[in-house]
């Protein structure tokens, strides 16, 4: 909670934490009027976007996306990046690199001894990774959050 | 056998968690209102950037050898910190939040699931290091103060590779042997001097001391830190006499409790706790972080499958330092709140206050130049003053008594974890 901060008070007085829930209520069976419902025994916990979305809370971290070089793979600018820390960054996953100064999403190919990624917006590029580069992998990206128009 | 996890030099590597640019740089992270260098990274310690350090005397540091200054970022340390001492969770039930940057581990009874500490203490490592991006230091061993012992090997002799186990009366002998006393934990320079005028320099020296020797002049906690250095647990946690940089009560529940006005009656028992060790120690809080778990071992009574699992925290900044229970009990409800979740029963809900300063905090740049006696003087008369005729009746112009002052943070990083505008960008 932050009160009185520089310039914005559109914030809400509540941060939004890797824990914050999303309820959507969720029924066994539909419910019919004049009987007492069969599915009362059977209602369960609502379904919870981080059940699906953030398995590992601890490595999970979130990022916005600000570029279109994943386009390809529907990742466009501003959308947010659901990304695990604790996943191996095996050949092939769309992962979040330190290259060279900057946060990157690119999928992660491996042809040794080189590391390439790869965009997927033909108008970029694969990158080699050169020897020196300072490089690091940040994490496997997991989910994408968009919203449609 | 006890464990020690240490983050190295936590707040810098908090700031390059999300900024690898920061690694192999010089790193100072200030005190609230950006007064002195509360946290160094080693780079900064090497170019003898002392703790508590005001700020304007670091400028000609700061342009020529480049050092990175931030204000600090509490909400970000306290998720991290959290994030971290999670982690330790998932490994033994037992975690002792010993500070912002420490934890003790117990791991009696983990032998055969752990049977290779060493290997145990690097895999902790490895996934503390992959999942924050933190570095940390272990230390094993039977007692706390040996783990302590264990953790100041691991930190600085980079043959440890971060990590040292103490499990045999051998290597015991061999960290005390050269291991000063003054570094012991819970010796002051009080009884570091009292120490070394009677001629005891290492910790082993100590440990080999006659009781009654260490009972009239040490009292009782000399002798239990002799007995610790041989390997008998006691607790030594009160023996502690520096500040500590934060205060957590976290008791566990007696029972399973789902009900959330049972918890906000725990947790107002507890900031009241805290509240009153932080007015002990003459300090003031500037965060106040609360957590709340579950029973990670608790199974479902009736089908034996494994009960359903929560952990939630949240950190709040608050607008100024305070050590009022009040103030704390309305900031700790409102983190409470946000995080508790309807249908799980609850272990544990604890509640730690970080970025402690003095109470006196406002008139803190004053005395940063080391006791000047004259200052300390004034700083009595206008005590004196301010108790006869009312609070603050006196006080610094510069300091001021903006009730946003903490504005002056001009060095802030973002909060890359607790808000949606802040988390890392990527191309």
């Amino acid at each position: 909670m932050r009160y009185s901060d520089q310039s914005d008070n559109e914030y809400s007085p509540v941060k939004a934490t890797v824990t914050t829930r999303l309820h959507i209520p969720f029924y066994a069976s539909l419910i019919k009027a004049g009987f007492t419902s069969p599915a009362e025994n059977y209602v369960e916990r609502v379904c919870d976007l981080n059940d699906l979305c953030v398995t590992n809370p601890e490595a999970t971290y979130f990022v916005r996306v600000d570029g279109d070089s994943m386009s390809g793979d529907r990742i466009e600018k501003d959308d947010v990046l659901v990304v695990d820390c604790s996943q191996e960054a095996t050949e092939g996953k769309i992962v979040v690199i330190w290259l060279n100064g900057e946060h990157t999403v690119k999928r992660i190919h491996y042809a040794p001894p080189l590391v390439v990624l790869v965009a997927s917006n033909p108008k970029y590029n694969p990158i080699y990774v050169q020897p020196d580069d300072n490089f690091r992998v940040f994490g496997v990206v997991t989910y994408v959050i968009f919203k449609p128009l | 056998m006890l464990g020690l996890v240490d983050c190295n030099n936590f707040y810098a590597s908090c700031e390059r968690s999300f900024d690898p640019s920061l690694i192999g740089k010089a790193v100072v992270v200030l005190s609230n209102n950006d007064g002195c260098v509360v946290a160094r990274s080693n780079e900064a310690k090497a170019l003898s950037i002392k703790m508590g350090v005001p700020l304007f005397q670091l400028e000609e540091l700061r342009k020529a050898h480049e050092v990175k200054v931030f204000s600090s970022n509490y909400t970000l340390y306290g998720d991290m910190s959290s994030r971290i001492m999670s982690i330790l969770g998932r490994y033994v039930e037992d975690v002792e939040v010993y500070s912002i940057d420490e934890a003790f581990m117990n791991l009696t009874g983990y032998e055969s699931v752990y049977p290779d500490l060493a290997q145990f203490a690097q895999d902790v490592r490895h996934r503390a290091l992959a999942w924050t991006r933190i570095p940390v230091s272990i230390g094993l061993a039977p007692t706390k103060t040996l783990c302590k012992v264990a953790n100041w090997y691991a930190k600085r002799e980079a043959e440890h590779n971060g990590a040292l186990v103490l499990d045999t009366p051998a290597k015991i002998e061999q960290a005390l042997y050269g291991f000063d006393v003054a570094e012991l934990w819970g010796v002051g320079w009080r009884y570091a001097g009292l120490l070394k005028r009677n001629g005891i320099r290492t910790a082993a020296h100590l440990r080999d001391m006659a009781d009654d020797w260490l009972a009239a002049n040490m009292t009782v906690n000399g002798l239990r830190l002799a007995h610790e250095l041989r390997g008998l647990k006691c607790n030594l946690i009160e023996t502690v006499a520096p500040a500590k940089k934060a205060i957590c009560t976290a008791p566990s529940f007696g029972q399973v409790i789902p009900d959330l006005d049972l918890i906000r009656q725990a947790l107002t028992t507890h900031v009241g706790r805290v509240a009153e060790k932080l007015r002990k120690q003459d300090s003031a809080a500037s965060a106040i972080t609360v957590f709340l778990h579950t029973n990670r071992f608790r199974r479902t009574p009736g089908n034996g499958l494994a009960a359903k699992q929560y952990y939630g925290s949240r950190t709040i900044e608050l607008p100024h330092p305070t050590a009022s229970t009040a103030e704390l009990a309305s900031y700790a409800q409102a983190a409470l709140t946000a995080i508790y979740r309807f249908g799980y029963h609850y272990q544990k809900v604890g509640v730690m206050l970080t970025g402690l300063v003095p109470a006196d905090f406002r008139q803190a740049n004053l005395f940063n130049d080391g006791p000047d006696d004259r200052q300390v003087r004034l700083a009595r008369v206008v005590d004196k003053l301010n108790y006869r005729y009312g609070r603050d009746k006196i006080r610094l112009a510069a300091a001021g008594y903006d009730p946003i002052w903490h504005h002056k943070q001009q060095w802030m990083s973002r909060r890359y974890t607790t808000r949606w505008k802040d988390i890392l960008k990527v191309k």
